[in-house]
């Protein structure tokens, strides 16, 4: 696999001694989404302005398609795009004014620059609202048009940065489809996110981070597996005596059960069991044929993955878990979407 | 390279210059303003036109008894003085909104992001001044250089825009707050007014004010617009205020540039 981002031992220090970033080291893949997890102030934002050139380091090396983030800072541009956490557009203009503009950054040939804006306005679905000003776009539209404005260069590396931070649920699927488009036309993407959801469903591999350090790297359902098994719980009816010690005789030497164990079923004092399992989908039939071989009949069963929740609770003693805001970073008016 | 520096100017230049056509409350200040500052001062003034001491008289030391006349000098400078603000201003909103890290991202030079807004800036310095003199003219101000004497305050104008437009530029960069770049702004330049020949004779003021007033940048560019209006093309006091234009100019937009080329977060 070939590496288009190399970073070794990188820092950043504030003043004397706030440290943002401490010492990490990562390379992503090219063609790959790699993702960075972690709260607020984990040093996500710092790193990603420092790959894209906008933040001096303290110490370490980092490379973009074997560029020096320094020595070839001007080449390292023309290369990447970058969408920042507070939506780089430009309120008094229309979202056909803001891409061509984007595009003179770039010079872009005007003739060029006019197919180029047509095609993107229509891949983020704001051509009906190409020359309106941003001032009417809701939450969601702005973020769309902000990720075509980083694109207008056809980046071979783009930085997201937080990218549905604040958006709604429907912009937020949006805009993880783009991406996911834009990686299978062979675009590399690093992106930050507070989301362990959107970590799980969009990166290839991820870096969880938490002040300033890399705790765990790696895919997401491997760092899932890290944290032990699937997690299979069953409740019997209730006044079925006898149900849940027969079941757990019946299923504790079952191939792939790690452990059995009582539980308490919530609101009702019936018992119930848990089930520890490494591959849990694939127990789960020979729990039920064991179950159905043993006469006794479960009245729920529920399977349970870990998440990359409790991977970092795992590593840190936190959770990530964030409220999410439900309205649009600036107020944008919602149900606006063209 | 020179081609590419061009265009990237160019584009950051009619970016800002949409954004201004697009606030008519801007346009709506830039007539209201001068006509206040007109009508109360001179109205409260006009008195000075016919100051006489033991040693001088208002109208020998400038060449008129108008007190308007020579007061046109003075709404000049105040107006370039508050729209060199909007300069600093831009830049921190830019700041603000993540659309100057857009920018920096992209490979543009720095310099083509200030030289951008602060020709789009004097553009509208020079809206402004034509406002001015043409509300001037209505007042009854005669402008002695005729036309040719017209462009020549309006290119003064837009270059004293410029450099007066690089302190508002470096407090934005250094401070990245639209609060302090503001008040730094609109402390200064009253004093600066009042403590220079723009609204009085050098020769009528306090000695103490004098001192101050000679090494006052607003003196010589104060100077050569009453000139202009009131004796024609003085050569002397246009080359000064040249040189003064020029001396702000390359301290001020050198200092911003620098900061600017610092990458800041």
């Amino acid at each position: 696999m070939d590496n288009i981002i190399v970073v070794e031992n990188l820092s950043k220090t504030y003043g004397k001694d706030i440290v943002a970033v401490d010492g990490i080291s990562f390379q992503v893949h090219k063609g790959e989404i790699f993702g960075f997890l972690g709260p607020n102030g984990a040093g996500k934002s710092t790193t990603i302005k420092i790959l894209t050139t906008l933040l001096e380091k303290t110490s370490g090396k980092a490379s973009i398609d074997g560029l020096d983030i320094d020595a070839d800072q001007a080449k390292v541009r023309r290369i990447i795009g970058y969408c920042s956490q507070e939506v780089g557009v430009d309120d008094d203009l229309t979202a056909r004014e803001n891409l061509m503009l984007q595009c003179s950054f770039h010079h872009i040939p005007k003739e060029k620059a006019r197919s180029k804006v047509n095609e993107l306005l229509q891949k983020v679905r704001l051509t009906e609202a190409a020359d309106r000003r941003l001032k009417t776009f809701s939450g969601g539209m702005r973020k769309r048009l902000d990720l075509a404005s980083s694109l207008v260069s056809d980046p071979e590396v783009l930085f997201l940065d937080e990218p549905t931070t604040g958006l709604d649920p429907q912009s937020r699927q949006d805009v993880w489809e783009y991406v996911k488009q834009l990686n299978k036309q062979g675009m590399t993407i690093f992106l930050t996110t507070q989301y362990m959801e959107e970590a799980d469903r969009l990166a290839d591999r991820l870096c969880i981070v938490d002040q300033g350090k890399i705790v765990a790297e790696g895919k997401p359902n491997e760092l899932k597996t890290t944290v032990g098994a699937d997690k299979i719980t069953l409740s019997f009816k209730v006044g079925d005596v006898g149900a849940c010690e027969k079941a757990a005789k019946a299923l504790s030497n079952l191939q792939g059960v790690e452990e059995v164990g009582k539980c308490v079923m919530g609101l009702t004092t019936e018992e119930g069991l848990t089930i520890m399992a490494k591959n849990g989908s694939a127990v789960v039939t020979q729990i039920v044929r064991a179950l159905d071989g043993a006469g006794v009949e479960p009245e729920q069963l529920k399977l349970t993955v870990p998440t990359l929740d409790e991977v970092f609770l795992k590593l840190t003693g936190k959770t990530l878990n964030v409220i999410e805001r439900k309205e649009a970073v600036r107020g944008g008016r919602r149900g606006m979407r063209s | 390279m020179r081609m590419e520096m061009f265009s990237e100017v160019v584009a950051i230049f009619r970016r800002w210059n949409t954004k201004l056509l697009r606030q008519p409350i801007f346009l709506f200040f830039s007539l209201i303003q001068p006509l206040v500052w007109f009508l109360l001062f001179t109205q409260a003034f006009s008195a000075i036109g016919s100051i006489q001491t033991p040693q001088f008289s208002f109208a020998s030391l400038t060449g008129t008894s108008s007190y308007i006349t020579f007061f046109t000098a003075a709404v000049i400078i105040q107006t370039i003085a508050s729209s060199a603000l909007q300069a600093g201003i831009g830049i921190v909103n830019d700041l603000d909104s993540g659309f100057m890290d857009k920018m920096r991202v992209a490979p543009i030079r720095k310099s083509a992001i200030l030289f951008g807004k602060l020709f789009s800036d004097a553009i509208s310095t020079i809206i402004q001044v034509v406002i001015i003199l043409v509300i001037g003219l209505a007042l009854g101000v005669h402008i002695a250089s005729g036309i040719l004497g017209a462009l020549m305050i309006l290119f003064i104008a837009a270059t004293f825009g410029i450099a007066w437009s690089g302190i508002s530029l470096f407090v934005a960069l250094t401070t990245k707050s639209s609060q302090t770049t503001l008040s730094i702004g609109l402390l200064t330049t009253f004093p600066l007014l009042f403590l220079s020949a723009s609204v009085m004779p050098l020769q009528l003021l306090p000695s103490w004010v004098q001192q101050v007033a000679k090494v006052n940048p607003f003196t010589y560019i104060a100077q050569a617009f009453q000139n202009l209006v009131i004796k024609g093309f003085i050569w002397d006091s246009i080359g000064y205020a040249f040189i003064a234009i020029l001396i702000i100019g390359v301290i001020s937009l050198g200092a911003s540039i620098l900061v600017f080329r610092k990458k800041i977060s």
